[in-house]
C-alpha cells in the first residue's frame, strides 16, 4: 500500500528531515509513527500526499510512483488518501454537516450525491445527532470526529492521522482512537503519527520509531520506546 | 460534473466578493475611471476628428474676376481651373449672386445695407470659389493657380487655411497623447488594486483554500472563483459606465451642436451605432487587465 525507498528529505540549507527512509506498510494495517518533535514524522505524512517533494528516493502509494508527481496529480492523489491534522481545520461559519460536505463539493460532487453520502459518515463517526450545529458548539473530540468523517468521504484506501489526539483530554483521546481503529476494521489502512505513549501502547499495532530522520525500530506488535 | 462545479465556482466567487464588499467597490470604481478616461478619450477623438473635418469643409480659394470680364471669358477660365489636378470642384458665382449672399449674410445689419443701397450699383465682383481634392496638396494647388496668367482675374484670396488646419491637429494630438497617458495611468492603477483585490480575497480565504487542497479540489476549482470575481468586477465596470457616460454624452451634446453650427455631430447616436463594438471591447479589455492581475495573485498567493 505504502512503499518507501531510501526516502531523504533536506531542507535549506542542510537539515535532513529524512534520511534514507525505508518502509513498507501492508493494506489494512494499522501502523503508529512515534518520535519526538522535530524528528521528521509530519515531514513523512507531507511527503505521503505530495505536500513536500523528496529530495532523493522513491515514495509509492497504492503502486502508484508519486515522487515525482506533478501538480496536476495531486488532488486526484489526495482523494485517495484521507488526512487528519492536530489542529482541526473545520470552517466556523459553517455547520458540521457543511463542513463535511464541503470536501465533496469542491470536488465536484452533485448535491444528490452529497445528501447521501455525508450522512453516512456522519453515522460512522457517531455525529448524526449533530449535523446542524456549529464546530464551535461542540466538544473538541467531536470538532475531530467531525475531521474524520469528512477526510473519509472519498472512501480513502489509506487515512493519514498526524497528532489527531494532540489537543484532546484523554476521554476524547480513546474516542478518536478507537474510531481509527473502527475505521481500520472496515479495511482502511490507518497510520498514526503520535507522541502519545499511552495510546501506542495500548494499541498493541506496529509501531515504527523515528529519530533524526532515520527508522530506529520497526516492531510488528510495539511500545513506545523511546 | 463540469456544470455543477461551474455553478459553484460562481457561487463561490460572489460569496468573494460579499465578504470583502468594500474592496470590491474599491476595485470596480478604479475600473470606472479607467473605463471613463478611455471612453473620453474616445469622445476627444471624434469631436477633433469633426473639427477637422468640419475646417475641411470650409477651406476653399477664391479668384476674383474682373467686373468688365466676358461671361465666356469665365467660363473658360471656370473648365481651365477645373481640369487642374488638386481640384474637387469649381463653382462661378456671378455679380449678382455675390450680392445675393451678401444681403443675406448682413440681413441683421441695417447700416451695412443702407450703406450699400447709397452707393446705387453693385460694387461686388464675381468670383470663382475653388474647393480643393485634398488639403493635404494644398500648396500645389496655389501654385497651379497662381501659373493661371489670365487678364480677367482681378485678385486671389489664398487665406493659409492649412496653418489652421495644422493647429486643430496639433491640438488633438496633443489631447489624445494627454488622454492616453492618462487611461494607461488608470489601466496601471486598475491592475494593481485588482491585484491586490485578489491577494487579500486570498488571505481571507487562506483556510478554505488549504482545506479545498487537503480533501483534494482541482488547481482549476481553487482559482476559478477568484479568476471569475475579476470578470464580474469588469462586468460591473463597464455596466456601470454605460449608465454614466450616456448621461454625460446627453449633457455635452447641446455644447457641441452650438459649436458645429454647420456641421452634423452626434455622439450618442456614434456610441448607439458602436455599442457592441465600444463596450464589448472595453469589457474583453477590462476582462483581460483583471485576468492577468488576478492571475499573478492567484498564481503567488493562492499556494496555500
Amino acid at each position: 500500500m505504502i512503499r518507501l525507498q531510501n526516502v531523504t528529505k533536506i531542507y535549506h540549507p542542510d537539515i535532513k528531515a529524512l534520511n534514507k527512509v525505508n518502509l513498507h506498510i501492508r493494506p489494512g494495517e494499522f501502523v503508529s509513527i512515534v518520535g519526538q518533535s522535530g524528528t521528521g514524522k509530519t515531514t513523512l505524512v507531507k511527503t505521503l500526499i505530495g505536500e513536500e517533494k523528496v529530495s532523493g528516493g522513491k515514495v509509492i502509494v497504492g503502486g502508484w510512483d508519486i515522487t515525482r508527481i506533478g501538480q496536476s496529480e495531486i488532488p486526484v492523489l489526495r482523494r485517495q488518501i484521507g488526512v487528519v491534522f492536530q489542529d482541526f481545520k473545520l470552517l466556523p461559519k459553517k455547520t458540521l454537516f457543511e463542513n463535511v460536505s464541503f470536501a465533496l463539493q469542491v470536488c465536484g460532487y452533485p448535491v444528490k450525491k452529497i445528501k447521501s453520502i455525508v450522512p453516512q459518515v456522519m453515522k460512522i463517526v457517531g455525529l448524526e445527532g449533530k449535523m446542524n450545529r456549529y464546530p464551535q458548539e461542540v466538544s473538541g473530540g467531536e470538532q475531530q470526529r467531525t475531521v474524520i468523517a469528512r477526510s473519509l468521504v472519498h472512501r480513502p484506501k489509506i487515512l493519514l492521522a498526524d497528532e489527531p489526539t494532540g489537543n484532546l483530554d484523554s476521554i476524547n483521546t480513546n474516542e478518536i482512537i478507537d474510531l481509527l481503529l473502527k475505521i481500520n476494521k472496515f479495511g482502511t489502512t490507518v497510520v498514526l503519527v503520535t507522541h502519545n505513549r499511552e495510546v501506542v501502547n495500548q494499541l498493541r499495532k506496529r509501531v515504527i520509531t523515528v529519530e533524526n530522520g532515520i527508522i530506529v525500530s520497526d516492531q510488528a506488535v510495539g511500545k513506545y520506546v523511546l | 460534473m463540469f456544470i455543477v462545479s461551474f455553478l459553484r465556482v460562481i457561487k463561490f466567487s460572489i460569496q468573494d466578493i460579499a465578504r470583502n464588499i468594500w474592496l470590491s467597490i474599491a476595485t470596480i470604481m478604479i475600473l470606472i475611471l479607467a473605463l471613463f478616461s478611455v471612453n473620453m478619450l474616445l469622445t476627444v477623438d471624434l469631436v477633433s476628428k469633426a473639427a477637422i473635418e468640419s475646417i475641411r469643409n470650409k477651406i476653399d480659394v477664391n479668384l476674383y474676376i474682373n467686373p468688365s470680364a466676358d461671361e465666356n471669358a469665365i467660363l473658360a477660365l471656370k473648365a481651365e481651373i477645373s481640369n487642374i489636378n488638386q481640384v474637387k470642384d469649381v463653382t462661378y458665382i456671378s455679380k449678382d449672386e455675390a450680392m445675393n449672399i451678401f444681403q443675406q449674410r448682413h440681413q441683421n445689419n441695417p447700416e451695412i445695407l443702407e450703406a450699400l443701397r447709397e452707393l446705387g450699383e453693385n460694387p461686388l465682383t464675381p468670383a470663382l470659389v475653388i474647393k480643393p481634392k485634398n488639403i493635404d496638396q494644398y500648396d500645389s494647388l496655389i501654385n497651379a493657380l497662381n501659373a493661371i496668367d489670365n487678364p480677367i482675374i482681378q485678385s486671389r484670396n489664398f487665406e493659409d487655411h492649412k496653418a489652421l488646419l495644422e493647429k486643430v491637429n496639433n491640438i488633438s494630438h496633443k489631447v489624445s497623447e494627454a488622454g492616453l497617458i492618462i487611461s494607461g495611468i488608470f489601466i496601471l492603477i486598475t491592475l494593481l488594486v485588482v491585484y491586490n483585490a485578489i491577494r487579500v480575497a486570498i488571505y481571507t480565504h487562506r483556510k478554505e483554500i488549504g482545506i479545498m487542497r487537503l480533501v483534494g479540489a482541482s488547481n482549476w476549482f481553487v482559482r476559478a472563483p477568484f479568476l471569475f470575481s475579476s470578470v464580474i468586477y469588469a462586468f460591473i465596470g463597464v455596466l456601470a459606465i454605460i449608465l454614466i457616460f450616456y448621461p454625460f454624452l446627453s449633457l455635452l451634446q447641446p455644447y457641441l451642436e452650438a459649436f458645429f453650427i454647420d456641421y452634423q455631430i452626434n455622439l450618442i447616436s456614434f456610441f448607439n451605432s458602436h455599442f457592441l463594438y465600444i463596450f464589448g471591447l472595453e469589457f474583453l479589455g477590462a476582462v483581460a487587465i483583471n485576468g492577468i492581475a488576478s492571475l499573478i495573485a492567484v498564481g503567488k498567493y493562492s499556494r496555500v
